[in-house]
């Protein structure tokens, strides 16, 4: 296991090579320079599929020179232009990338029906297979069931695979035991179908910062995979640094800190001039927010997840102006803080549903104009009208001043929805914006573990590594490798004392 | 013929399994499944068999060069757009599949493609082919596109349609365009050398023409180089070979031979020449197995030569679409299928049953009506009603009467030829047996056929001759009645052969006629001794059993007065025929 084997593995004439290629191990530049020298050699074309359009970019810039032959995408535009082609068969429409992005669970529900037809149809894969005889997959741990299923189709019709993928960055979001082991198993057969399998054990991403942290991070991913407890006692390389604090916030998903825990935190942070800041949960994120009396943005990565939400309901509830005001409600909850039902939500909704005809006064008669807004124009544009003017009262009025935007571009991007003629259209071309001028991370940033994935800062602060966010389980593990692998130069644990987590051995 | 196996054996090549053209010059709207391999149309002039050949050949061109007009449109309107689709068996090398654009599959069904099908009950694999067409477009324009599954098109492009290859023998004598470099030929694609052509644009750029004009034209140059410089125009002029749009150096580059110590152009041989020397350097290319589309094989070429390019093209594993109206040509195809293009634009394939017919007998699928007579007595009877009641010179009009071998050989040729689409006329007696099938085929050739509701063609005719006419009936046209005699003598017994001993041995001219009926087919008595059943069957031939036997009853038909009884029946046939030849229907017989 090198960097030289898994070269000479890639080259091999194997037709199935998985690399299990942890975070910093060289990866990107493994599967670039492979498939620029394949482009050299063999005259088809190369694909090299990602899961994100940031990965694209990376892969685009270091395959420049063999642009001609190495095609780039994202494996669910692969899955989307074979849907499209046999839509009619599918029961998609013709633009199935519009349905994907507007239903629920759109992307994993055309996979499954594309895998099904790969399946059942294995001329498809054939034609593709000669399309693309050679395709290189990134991150294939971010693969869904459906996804390895069309990989594997490919592969069966003659598709030489060499496949990229780190087990222990794997996201399982809220699924389930029986789904998390069937995900497990997934890779382990895969790995037993390879004909060549090795694993990158260099962290090249340490070697200009700090070496000994870059081993330590693989060692500590090797104890989490394993099922062992990352220890912590005895000498911690240069870098990384324990803090223990306990959350002393008493409402539910709130993170605080008592004074004497957050002075060392204050001053290791107070000299960095870039700086991430992860927890595990949402709720923990939008309270650092908070924490860190809002002078750190949150990152909000490249899905809109809110958005999504909005752009359903308002399809679904178009011209009903009591459901619209809901679902401005939904959307102003999940991406702000304090626009509570007892200061805001409910008198805003008990307005649209009484027609705002009351007499009100002060803030009640601001809220009825909010209601106003709605109920006038019970669609997208109303909601977007609705959204600019409330974050305008955030800002101008005392009396809204207690709701917090935490999730900015998100929220703008809502009310750049009203200039489109339909939230779909809008949608489509905002999600086609973000894509292109993809956002820059900021320097310093809040973020959830999941957002932070594929993101490299310099300092990392791990908080809340308590029982409740870092349990004994197999998603918890791979959470807390992903936020352990994202720092390059230097790593701070926030410990709890009470509920320290299992996953650490203090 | 076993089709399908043979297939299998062979190595892949593109095929076409289904051509569709819509509002292409004559042909309004025409469907064909193409068999696999070697492809021979037959039909009438004017049918349209040279337009499916160029369909073809314009789908499949290897060039994007190719002009059309309004001449190339349905009634020459191209408001109405035309298209050339096929269904075509792609092996992967022809790179269908490495388009700019992803080129998707069908499924074949047997008759059209299908939209592949997650969830149909068939686990059978069905082929893999896909669709492509040519639009022509109101501008008279040409559109090539890949058809996609879901109702979109891409372009169809030229790359590919060069790796498909398309081999052409045209009909028209100056194209010999496979013997030229030109870009996509079969020579261009054997020799293959992309470089060519900046090498020679180099080369014949550095010679100085002008060096080798005569003196007043130098000087006529020189007065014209001062005149530029007067106008400010760029001087130094010259003269060198130049190349320009849609002018290629390499087209006038073309193969030569020697002949008696002359390098001459191979298009300066004659037209089978070149046409057998096309075909022979599209088949030693080993990387194509190009589409070959031969119009009139016979062209240029001998019947022998004939033989050797039909061969040649069976051998080979490529699909391969030829029209003739050659008998050699078709005598040769013994592996091919064969197709008829009839007049109404049908295309039809002759079935089996049709094919040992078509070895004895090909001129009649080659002309424009073939009537299947059952037997030598009625294409002699059929040819003098003809010649009568038609025409005194039908071969000029494309009618041809043909021997079908018997009762139930030509019912079952006639039922093979009525699928095949070709229009066929039969004449046959009624024998009892099949009366659904011989139903069916008189629904489909209604009055083209003709078959007597009663016994046989001779019963139908004696039994009408007066008693006053018996004896001169049996005279045959020499007037010698001995042999005809003989035989009536020898069903009654009696020594004595004239015709007063007969009538006496027979005792009325009603038991004279039935003998003669008897003695006419060669009818065997029952409780006849073995060894004499031979020479009773073998009377027919005395009497009328023959074309010239047939052609003599025919004559006496008329001449004892017998018509008017028939005519009721022969007329509407004589009709039917007239007016597949495109004839004024008669009312009665008409005068010499």
């Amino acid at each position: 296991m090198s960097d030289e084997s898994v070269a000479a593995a890639l080259r091999s004439g194997a037709s199935l090579v998985v690399i299990e290629a942890p975070g910093g191990c060289g990866k990107t530049h493994q599967g670039a320079q492979y498939a620029a020298d394949a482009a050299e050699i063999i005259e088809s074309r190369i694909l090299i599929l990602t899961h994100t359009h940031a990965a694209c970019d990376v892969f685009a810039a270091r395959t420049a020179s063999s642009r001609t032959r190495v095609e780039i995408r994202t494996l669910d535009s692969l899955i989307g232009q074979i849907a499209s082609a046999y839509h009619g068969r599918l029961d998609l429409p013709a633009d199935v990338s519009a349905w994907s992005r507007t239903n629920e669970d759109g992307y994993n529900r055309v996979a499954i029906k594309v895998a099904h037809l790969l399946d059942k149809k294995p001329l498809i894969a054939s034609a593709l297979a000669r399309r693309y005889p050679l395709i290189i997959c990134d991150e294939h741990q971010d693969a869904t069931a459906a996804q390895d299923q069309i990989i594997l189709a490919l592969h069966k019709a003659g598709v030489y695979l060499r496949i990229f993928a780190d087990p222990m960055q794997r996201i399982f979001g809220g699924r389930n035991a029986t789904a998390i082991a069937a995900e497990i198993k997934r890779w382990t057969d895969l790995k037993e179908q390879a004909n060549e399998f090795e694993e990158l054990d260099t962290p090249h991403r340490w070697a200009n910062t700090n070496p000994a942290l870059g081993a330590w991070v693989l060692t500590a991913r090797a104890t989490l995979r394993d099922g062992g407890q990352v220890d912590l006692r005895g000498a911690l390389p240069n870098g990384l640094r324990v803090i223990r604090a306990d959350n002393v916030a008493r409402a539910p998903g709130q993170y605080q800190l008592a004074a004497q825990h957050r002075t060392p935190l204050t001053q290791l942070m107070r000299p960095l001039n870039s700086v991430l800041v992860v927890a595990a949960h949402n709720t923990t994120v939008s309270s650092l927010r908070a924490f860190f009396n809002r002078s750190i943005p949150i990152w909000e990565g490249h899905t809109r997840e809110a958005l999504d939400g909005l752009c359903n309901g308002l399809r679904i509830h178009n011209g009903n102006p009591l459901e619209i005001g809901k679902i401005a409600v939904d959307f102003v909850s999940g991406v702000a803080t304090g626009f509570s039902p007892t200061g805001y939500s409910r008198l805003l909704l008990d307005e649209i549903e009484q027609g705002c005809t009351k007499r009100r006064t002060k803030k009640p008669a601001i809220l009825q104009s909010l209601g106003r807004i709605i109920l006038e124009q019970p669609d997208h544009q109303g909601v977007g009208r609705f959204l600019a003017t409330l974050r305008a009262l955030t800002k101008d009025d005392e009396a809204f001043a207690a709701i917090k935007i935490d999730h900015s571009r998100e929220y703008n991007d809502a009310i750049q929805l009203g200039r489109y003629a339909s939230p779909d259209e809008g949608l489509a071309e905002i999600a086609r914006r973000r894509a292109h001028s993809r956002a820059a991370i900021p320097s310093k940033a809040v973020s959830t573990i999941h957002k932070a994935k594929g993101l490299e800062f310099p300092h990392v602060v791990v908080a809340a590594c308590d029982r409740q966010h870092f349990s004994d389980t197999k998603a918890a593990r791979a959470k807390l490798y992903v936020a352990l692998s994202r720092a390059t130069e230097s790593l701070t644990l926030l410990v709890s004392h009470t509920h320290p987590t299992p996953l650490l051995h203090i | 013929m076993g089709e399908e196996k043979v297939v299998e054996a062979k190595p892949a090549v593109p095929m076409i399994l289904r051509l569709r053209i819509e509002r292409y010059r004559g042909l309004e709207s025409f469907n064909w499944l193409p068999d696999p391999h070697v492809n021979v149309i037959i039909g009438g002039g004017d049918n349209g068999k040279t337009t499916i050949l160029d369909a073809v050949g314009l789908l499949l061109s290897p060039a994007n060069s190719v002009v059309i007009s309004d001449a190339d449109y349905w009634k020459r309107a191209p408001e109405g757009e035309f298209i050339i689709e096929a269904v075509l068996k792609l092996p992967p090398d022809t790179g269908i599949n490495e388009q700019k654009k992803p080129s998707w599959p069908w499924e074949w069904d047997g008759n059209k493609p299908v939209v592949p099908n997650p969830d149909d009950e068939e686990t059978d694999r069905k082929e893999e082919v896909y669709v492509v067409r040519v639009r022509g477009t109101p501008d008279c324009d040409l559109a090539y596109e890949i058809c996609q599954p879901n109702g979109e098109f891409d372009h169809f492009s030229v790359s590919v349609r060069r790796k498909i290859g398309l081999v052409k023998l045209g009909g028209d004598d100056r194209n010999d365009r496979d013997l030229r470099l030109i870009q996509g030929s079969a020579l261009d694609r054997l020799l293959s050398d992309k470089s060519l052509r900046a090498k020679l644009a180099k080369e014949i750029g550095e010679k100085n023409v002008e060096e080798k004009l005569g003196d007043s034209s130098k000087k006529k140059l020189s007065d014209l180089d001062t005149q530029f410089g007067k106008q400010a125009l760029p001087i130094n002029l010259g003269l060198g070979l130049v190349g320009g749009q849609g002018f290629s150096l390499n087209a006038l580059i073309g193969l030569t031979a020697e002949k008696h110590d002359v390098r001459l152009p191979l298009s300066s041989w004659g037209s089978g020449t070149r046409r057998l020397a096309a075909l022979e350097i599209a088949s030693s290319n080993q990387n194509e197995q190009p589409i070959t589309i031969v119009d009139e094989v016979e062209r240029g070429l001998e019947p022998y030569r004939q033989r050797v390019l039909v061969k040649e093209l069976m051998a080979a594993p490529t699909q391969a679409f030829i029209t003739t109206h050659s008998v050699a040509a078709i005598k040769a195809a013994t592996s091919a299928s064969i197709w008829y293009l009839s007049g109404e634009r049908k295309i039809g394939k002759l079935a089996d049953a049709t094919s040992p017919h078509m070895m004895k007998d090909p001129e009649a699928f080659l002309s424009r009506i073939a009537i299947v007579a059952e037997g030598a007595t009625e294409v002699g009877f059929v040819k003098f009603l003809i010649l009568k009641a038609v025409s005194s010179t039908p071969l000029e009009y494309g009618i041809w009467v043909t021997d079908g071998g018997g009762n139930d050989p030509t019912l079952q040729l006639l039922e093979s030829l009525a699928k095949s689409g070709l229009k066929f006329s039969g004449f046959a007696d009624d024998e009892g047996r099949a009366p659904e099938r011989w139903a069916t085929l008189k629904t489909a050739l209604g009055g083209l056929l003709l078959r007597w509701p009663k016994g046989c063609l001779e019963e139908n005719v004696i039994e009408h001759v007066a008693d006053n006419d018996l004896e001169k009936f049996i005279a045959d046209p020499d007037g010698d009645s001995g042999e005809r005699l003989r035989t009536l003598a020898l069903r009654l017994k009696i020594e004595e052969k004239s015709y007063a001993a007969i009538l006496a041995a027979a005792g009325s001219p009603e038991n004279v006629r039935k003998l003669i009926i008897a003695a006419a087919t060669g009818s065997v008595p029952a409780g006849t001794p073995e060894d004499q059943k031979k020479a009773l069957k073998s009377h027919g031939k005395t009497w009328f059993k023959t074309v010239g036997g047939g052609f003599e009853l025919g004559s006496k038909m008329l001449a004892f007065g017998i018509w008017p009884t028939l005519e009721g029946q022969l007329l509407p046939f004589v009709n039917a025929i007239r007016q597949s030849v495109d004839l004024p229907v008669i009312a009665e017989l008409p005068d010499e």
